[in-house]
């Protein structure tokens, strides 16, 4: 278990170019000891360049990384003592599964009693225990990948275990289960996780911290909460929540007033410091509410749709050009009629140029 | 309609095996003829159509000075020559293979792609094309006409066909596989042989089988590149044939020319018809 600090990592994937496009930009970034983390964003965003560069698979373009203060940039994979486990189960075909679960500790020389009762130790939090002496390659497609898993957590003195979407092909109640199950392993050997996936929910219950990425660029970096109420661009925005934020063009009218449709709404932001007029206005379905009696902040819309979701309803309605979505209480009747709409001035993120006005 | 399926299927599998075993079947019997019984008319049975005799074979062990044709020697230099040359063609070629599979290579507009293919026009070219530059090669360097000079070039002609294999192979192997045993704790080289190469063992099976049966048969080089110290077996069998052609003894020695065929046949089938050694690493 090790501190894990990536410093101006950068890579490309054809430096020889003279035009090289960088599947990651310039970052640094560190991984506290113990802490569980979730890297998010669209496929081919660079998740898994990330994590190929902290195992060593891949060597980055430029920058270094440390385990511990120990710069291990120029260290191979086998010297690192790091575990990954991949979107699709690896095995190896021609071993048992406890000879699986125990490759990594032979590799490393451990004695057989120690590998022994490590091995007992995680087949029986992966329930694999009645399996131990069946080949490998008669499982089921999530009995293998739960091998691949068992291989990333056997070793207790790995410097993290990096995981790529390796929930993939597991049914959805098993990963339930699964995901409990490792946040219950890094609370018990304070393992540093770190888990990538496309999946926010996955993502949200999962980790302490989240890292959204979006084409190379780390966009954010922070908890869930923070994520969810201020995202720090619009892409933010739009790619975590269900519905994706509500996000309008819009003006700005005072230090703390934009324009909305014909409407002005007041905002905690304090706007005084941008040049440029034209800033984006982002909420969260969740935060708009139908008007009670609020005096400020009020839009009046025309419903367009209205989606039952089961425990919650989600309203669309237009207001001129400008559609807004809303998440109200299953319970609260809706007519497909004008409806007037409150938008909480500590919920409205402006956003200048794509990135969060503080 | 499963009754009319089956009986389809049992006639087409007792006409198919007809097919194959028949010619053995007359190659046994005729290895046991002699002059009068192939020459005079048709006969199948011993001892029923025809006296069985030994002489087909006895003329195989026989030295030639006692009027025999000794193919012992012959089919053990075959069997030294193609073991050899097989073996070191799978170590070589599946080395080059893996790396052809797993690194990207570039000398100047050569690529990963036109080196395998470099390999496989080897194959692609007439044998005879090779012949002459073979010739001067194996005299040059002094090994005409011996048994390591064959292995040199048995090496040439079969390793081709085990990088063709195996790269293919190795292609079909996910890197991942390999990446994992590097995270595990394995040095590339333990890697590729602890982990690769065990699950590659149905490709290798494959191409064994190939090399072993092209340097078996392989008459042509054996033919150009031999005299009189070193002979090898399909060249021995063709000097068999004489003004009288002898069927009983060239029957007698394509059966035995073809058993170690059927013994590797026999001995890979299992292997090859087991689903779990087809490679799938889902």
């Amino acid at each position: 278990m090790a501190k894990i600090e990536l410093s101006n990592i950068s890579h490309t994937y054809n430096p020889n170019d003279t035009n090289p496009t960088y599947a990651l930009n310039p970052f640094s970034m560190t991984w506290e000891n113990g802490k569980r983390y979730a890297i998010l964003g669209p496929s081919g965003c660079g998740k898994t360049t990330m994590l190929n560069i902290v195992s060593g698979l891949v060597k980055p373009s430029k920058g270094k990384i440390l385990f511990d203060e120990n710069d291990v940039t120029d260290l191979i994979t086998e010297e690192r003592n790091i575990a990954q486990v991949f979107q699709f189960p690896v095995i190896y075909n021609t071993m048992t599964v406890y000879d699986n679960l125990a490759f990594p500790l032979r590799c490393r020389n451990f004695t057989d009693q120690k590998i022994e009762d490590r091995v007992k130790s995680v087949s029986d939090t992966l329930r694999l225990s009645s399996f131990l002496n069946s080949p490998a390659r008669k499982l089921t497609a999530d009995q293998k990948q739960l091998i691949s898993l068992g291989r990333g957590l056997v070793r207790e003195d790995v410097a993290g275990v990096l995981m790529d979407e390796p929930l993939t092909v597991i049914d959805p109640d098993l990963k339930f289960r699964l995901r409990r199950n490792l946040k219950e392993i890094n609370e018990q050997y304070k393992t540093t996780l770190v888990y990538v996936t496309h999946d926010q929910n996955e993502a949200m219950t999962f980790a302490d911290n989240i890292i959204v990425m979006d084409q190379g660029e780390i966009v954010q970096v922070g908890l869930p909460k923070d994520l969810f109420e201020k995202p720090r661009t619009t892409f933010v925005g739009y790619f975590i929540g269900s519905p994706a934020m509500n996000l309008f063009n819009s003006e700005i009218l005072s230090n703390n007033s934009i324009k909305f449709n014909n409407d002005t709404i007041k905002t905690k932001t304090d706007l005084s410091k941008i040049k440029d007029k034209n800033v984006k206005l982002g909420i969260r379905s969740e935060f708009i509410k139908i008007a009670t009696d609020q005096k400020e902040n009020i839009v009046s819309v025309k419903v367009t749709r209205v989606e039952d979701f089961g425990n919650f309803k989600l309203i669309t309605g237009k207001a001129g050009d400008l559609e807004i979505k809303s998440k109200i209480e299953r319970e609260i009747p809706i007519s497909m009629e004008e409806l007037k709409l409150h938008l909480p001035a500590e919920k409205c993120c402006i956003y200048s140029n794509e990135m969060l006005v503080n | 309609m499963e009754k009319l399926y089956k009986f389809l299927k049992y006639t087409f599998i007792i006409l198919w095996t007809v097919f194959i075993v028949a010619p053995f079947l007359w190659a046994i019997s005729t290895s046991f003829k002699d002059f009068q019984s192939v020459n005079s008319k048709v006969t199948y049975i011993p001892w029923l159509d025809f006296e069985p005799t030994l002489e087909g074979w006895r003329v195989l062990v026989k030295s030639p000075a006692r009027g025999g044709v000794d193919i012992v020697e012959p089919y053990f230099n075959s069997l030294f020559v193609t073991c050899t040359a097989s073996l070191i063609s799978i170590v070589l070629g599946t080395l080059a293979a893996y790396a052809l599979s797993r690194f990207t290579f570039k000398a100047g507009f050569v690529r990963n792609n036109d080196i395998t293919f470099f390999f496989i026009s080897q194959r692609i070219m007439p044998p005879i094309v090779l012949s002459i530059p073979f010739f001067i090669f194996l005299s040059t360097i002094g090994l005409l006409d011996s048994l390591i000079g064959l292995v040199v070039v048995y090496i040439v002609l079969l390793m081709p066909i085990a990088v063709w294999i195996m790269v293919d192979f190795f292609n079909r192997v996910p890197k991942e596989l390999d990446e994992t045993a590097l995270i595990d704790g394995c040095n590339p080289y333990q890697a590729f042989y602890k982990v690769v190469l065990p699950n590659s063992i149905p490709g290798l099976i494959v191409a064994g089988m190939f090399c072993i049966i092209f340097g078996w048969i392989d008459f042509f080089f054996a033919f150009i590149l031999t005299f009189t110290e070193v002979q090898l077996l399909p060249v021995k069998v063709v000097a068999l044939n004489s003004s009288i052609t002898p069927w009983w003894s060239l029957s007698a020695s394509a059966l035995i020319s073809v058993a170690p065929l059927i013994i590797v046949a026999f001995v890979v089938e299992r292997y090859l018809s087991k689903g779990n050694l087809s490679g799938a690493l889902k």
